[in-house]
């Protein structure tokens, strides 16, 4: 990459573009909506203001500094600013592409280097890899350890982040990846065939929930295929600013789910949804520009495609229950998918529905930014507790395993009685 | 830059939180949304009570730094941007909600209350606060006083001058002033608060103000018409007004304007007409109901293409907050939006729109309008590229050509956003010599050293002219 002259001082190729800043036109619309700003009242914290920074990067005002690494970082890449933008800036976009820049601006050196390449690089596109890493964690639960330490203190003693990563952990079940047959038949008359693109936090996290996925959507009459080699979506990449190896996933799975006959490509994982939404763009260059269209048009987060299909009603039976509705960032905002999933959640006979009140505002989760910057995360979270909280719902459902962690720590917290689930075990509450 | 010791001194004073300078702040404080402007402040203070004010203004004299006033920087002529470096003073953090009289209709509150908490706040009371400028999401109250903001609120309820009751504040010398209270007449002397309202920061920093409120209106119809012709649309407007019927809010979008608008909001708005008015009367259930009535006889009888009306609140609401964001979406098809702020007589209207068409072909520029239409104040925005200097000379010629007109036609180059940077070579011929002397003085007496807010509306350097 050496050899191309990059945009003003950014130090590498594959720089954010330069229209898109320019597009920025400073009026301050995003400014309410992103909850570093709200947090920090600090410009440069802003949407506004991360994009002027980046600009004057590319205009050669400023080098790439250290506070722009910070600001890419401390980004939620909520996306709240892209619903807001009347002018169609994508700051969080910018964003992303400065925290590949980073990497080469302030490389990370020894064992840290070598563990974040490991991580990114060997493990997480490998499922095998993942897989058997998770292993020690179950059985750490399994022997009871996670309830001696979470009750002893004794990982008070570590960093914030660790003691709050391991309080998150949910119980664990051996990964769904393995266990899922390739094909699964439609219950009932079919309506159609799907693809179904398991995360890696689903996997191996929420299994339950995405079994709870397959069931729903074979009741709901749709053959389901999983392919067994699929790989991560790449989110996690582009999150730490690996923009390559992202890449060269995106590719992967493009070529391995386009191979498919299938109506649709659906997930479960708001945060793969929008990644995989995106191939289109991460891949432009390659030039395949049809097959990248059609793939964008196949990826579907369950409930866009449940509420696109129609939800068949009659084979479903009542759930009585008060449920709220958390909008995970990566569904609203990546993808703009809003009013689906409180459709389906009132077409389920007995749910008594209850808005929340800023149901589109972050949790605080954020990919890795809850367990780097855990009081702003907290100061986050405590916001959407006490909004959780003024609705008295039995449930609070959300559709992405990051919210889904984070939620269900803080209920835990803050010692409130609400039980987080998917929309899909909602749905499966419902099917028979 | 400031000295190491000066910064020590300022954080020793406000607290490490409250004082910014390192450059990636200053780069991030040294714009609002007026297009192609940009100055780095020495440094970026927020103070946390009216007294910290008074220290940040004497140490200010100390150092010697100009000191400009900001609330959240939405303006859009170059306010709150520190044109000749110096010290911004952002009032943010000075954000509660001091007291809301129900006995007397009134609010105070600190100037970094944003516009639309403010309006929630005396809404949960069941009281009414009018201005509603397009950025009232994030925008200060502060700030709507400083530049006497309007809104789409304007026509039949005025702007921020008609809602400012008292001002708190601080000069550029440290000295401390109130003005006005809550008294609904009071000619006490000369009426200071009304020459702070509009200042732009150049005469004094508000740290308080006390606001009118009104009844909430009891029902709001809302009417959206469509034209084939600008003219027709415009027509419309000046036979509304003939007609003796004032609308809460009188909105005109053209074509360019609306595919933008819809592009961003979806809201259903017609892609193939030249224009749209957006039109609200609000008042007593039975006034409003025969009011609409009425305006739809007018809108038939110009020959509007299509009347509609918002099926619900929430419509209407809708249409009202796809209008605010209109000169952002505009922003979507060029890097650069130019705008403007001419106002004219309302019976003018239609020779306006004419005029900006005229102007458009003349200098081949891409040109999206929309404005308050009731009020006569448009928003012409050239949509162009800052890095094509022959398209930029291009726009700048075509705003001065057209700003001749709106003055022969006895309008005003700013309606609501102010002269700040963007518009001070046009206040002279708007007002004559004589009009900037007479500021100029006013300017002297509040501010003798010119420290506060520097360059902005005039350039208070130049020794007093004579006119001719």
């Amino acid at each position: 990459m050496a050899e191309k002259k990059c945009l003003g001082n950014f130090p590498l190729a594959d720089e954010p573009h330069y229209e898109g800043m320019l597009q920025c036109m400073r009026c301050g619309f995003c400014l309410p909506t992103c909850p570093t700003y709200v947090l920090t009242g600090r410009e440069r914290s802003s949407p506004r203001g991360r994009v002027a920074l980046a600009k004057a990067v590319a205009d050669d005002q400023i080098a790439f500094t250290g506070a722009l690494k910070e600001e890419s970082f401390f980004c939620l890449d909520c996306r709240a600013c892209t619903t807001s933008c009347p002018s169609g800036v994508h700051a969080g976009r910018v964003m992303e592409a400065c925290r590949n820049q980073a990497h080469e601006a302030f490389p990370l050196t020894g064992a840290v280097r070598k563990f974040r390449e490991f991580i990114l690089q060997r493990m997480l596109p490998s499922p095998d890899l993942l897989e058997t890493s998770m292993l020690p964690a179950r059985l750490y639960q399994k022997l009871g350890i996670q309830w001696l330490i979470r009750h002893s203190h004794l990982l008070k003693l570590g960093p914030d982040w660790m003691q709050k990563a391991e309080g998150m952990m949910p119980e664990l079940y051996p990964p769904l990846r393995p266990q899922l047959p390739e094909v699964i038949p439609a219950v009932g008359e079919q309506r159609g065939r799907v693809a179904f693109f398991l995360g890696c936090i689903m996997t191996l996290m929420y299994p339950e929930v995405s079994r709870q996925t397959v069931k729903v959507l074979t009741h709901q009459g749709f053959e389901v295929l999983t392919p067994k080699e699929q790989k991560c979506c790449g989110a996690p990449h582009l999150n730490e600013g690996d923009r390559s190896t992202t890449r060269q996933l995106a590719q992967y799975n493009l070529d391995l789910f386009m191979e498919l006959d299938v109506d649709a490509i659906v997930t479960d994982c708001a945060g793969c949804g929008a990644s995989l939404k995106e191939y289109e763009e991460l891949l432009e260059e390659t030039g395949d520009h049809e097959k990248l269209a059609k793939f964008h048009s196949r990826i579907k987060d369950v409930s866009e495609f449940l509420a696109e299909q129609g939800l068949r009603t009659d084979v479903l039976k009542p759930v009585d229950k008060s449920v709220t509705y958390h909008e995970p960032c990566h569904l609203c905002h990546a993808q703009g998918v809003s009013r689906q999933p409180r459709t389906l959640i009132q077409q389920i006979p007995g749910i008594d529905y209850r808005e929340l009140k800023e149901a589109s505002w972050c949790c605080g989760s954020a990919a890795t930014f809850s367990l780097k910057y855990t009081s702003e995360s907290q100061l986050i979270l405590d916001r959407k507790l006490e909004n959780v909280r003024a609705t008295g719902a039995d449930l609070l459902v959300t559709a992405n395993p990051g919210c889904h962690l984070q939620l269900a720590w803080g209920l835990r917290q803050a010692n409130m009685p609400q039980k987080v689930v998917h929309i899909t075990e909602l749905l499966g509450m419902a099917t028979g | 830059m400031l000295s190491e010791n000066a910064i020590k001194k300022l954080t020793g004073l406000l607290g490490k939180e409250n004082v910014l300078h390192e450059k990636e702040d200053l780069i991030t404080f040294g714009y609002d949304a007026t297009p192609e402007i940009q100055y780095l402040p020495d440094v970026v203070v927020f103070p946390t009570s009216s007294e910290q004010v008074v220290d940040i203004v004497k140490f200010a004299r100390e150092e010697g730094l100009p000191i400009v006033p900001r609330g959240s920087g939405t303006g859009l002529s170059g306010g709150s941007v520190a044109a000749e470096g110096g010290l911004i003073l952002c009032l943010t953090r000075l954000n509660r909600i001091l007291e809301i009289d129900e006995e007397n209709l009134t609010a105070t509150a600190q100037a970094g209350v944003v516009t639309l908490d403010f309006f929630d706040a005396v809404s949960a009371k069941g009281l009414f606060y009018p201005p509603d400028p397009g950025s009232q999401k994030i925008s200060t109250l502060g700030g709507n006083i400083a530049e006497d903001a309007g809104g789409l609120r304007g026509l039949k309820y005025g702007v921020t001058r008609d809602y400012v009751m008292a001002v708190k504040g601080v000069l550029g010398d440290g000295l401390t002033f109130t003005t006005g209270g809550k008294s609904v007449k009071d000619v006490a002397g000369y009426a200071l608060k009304d020459l702070l309202v509009g200042s732009e920061g150049t005469l004094g920093i508000i740290t308080e103000a006390t606001f009118k409120l009104i009844p909430p209106p009891q029902a709001k119809r809302t009417l959206l018409a469509y034209f084939k012709d600008t003219r027709t649309a415009g027509a419309a407007v000046a036979n509304i007004i003939a007609a003796k019927i004032i609308p809460s809010t009188m909105e005109i979008m053209d074509n360019a304007t609306i595919k933008c608008v819809e592009g961003y909001a979806n809201i259903g708005l017609p892609l193939d007409m030249a224009a749209l008015l957006l039109i609200e009367v609000d008042g007593h259930h039975a006034a409003v109901l025969e009011e609409a009535d009425d305006v739809r006889a007018v809108l038939e009888r110009v020959g509007a293409a299509e009347i509609h009306e918002a099926a619900d609140a929430e419509h209407a609401n809708q249409l009202a907050a796809a209008r605010r964001t209109a000169l952002s979406a505009l922003a979507r098809v060029s890097p650069t939006t130019l705008l403007e702020d001419a106002t004219v007589p309302r019976s003018r209207l239609a020779e306006t729109f004419d005029e900006i068409e005229r102007l458009s072909e003349k200098f081949q520029l891409k040109v999206g309008t929309f404005g308050h239409a009731g009020d006569g104040n448009l928003h012409p925005t050239v949509l162009c590229d800052e890095r094509n200097r022959d398209e930029m000379e291009r726009a700048h010629a075509f705003y001065n050509e057209l700003y001749e007109k709106v003055l022969a036609w006895g309008g005003t180059v700013s309606g609501e956003h102010g002269i700040g940077l963007a518009k001070k070579d046009y206040l002279e011929r708007q007002i004559g010599s004589g009009g900037v002397n007479v500021m100029r003085r006013i300017k002297r007496s509040f501010d003798p050293d010119g420290v506060l807010n520097p360059g902005k509306i005039f350039t208070d350097k130049d020794a007093e002219k004579t006119d001719g």
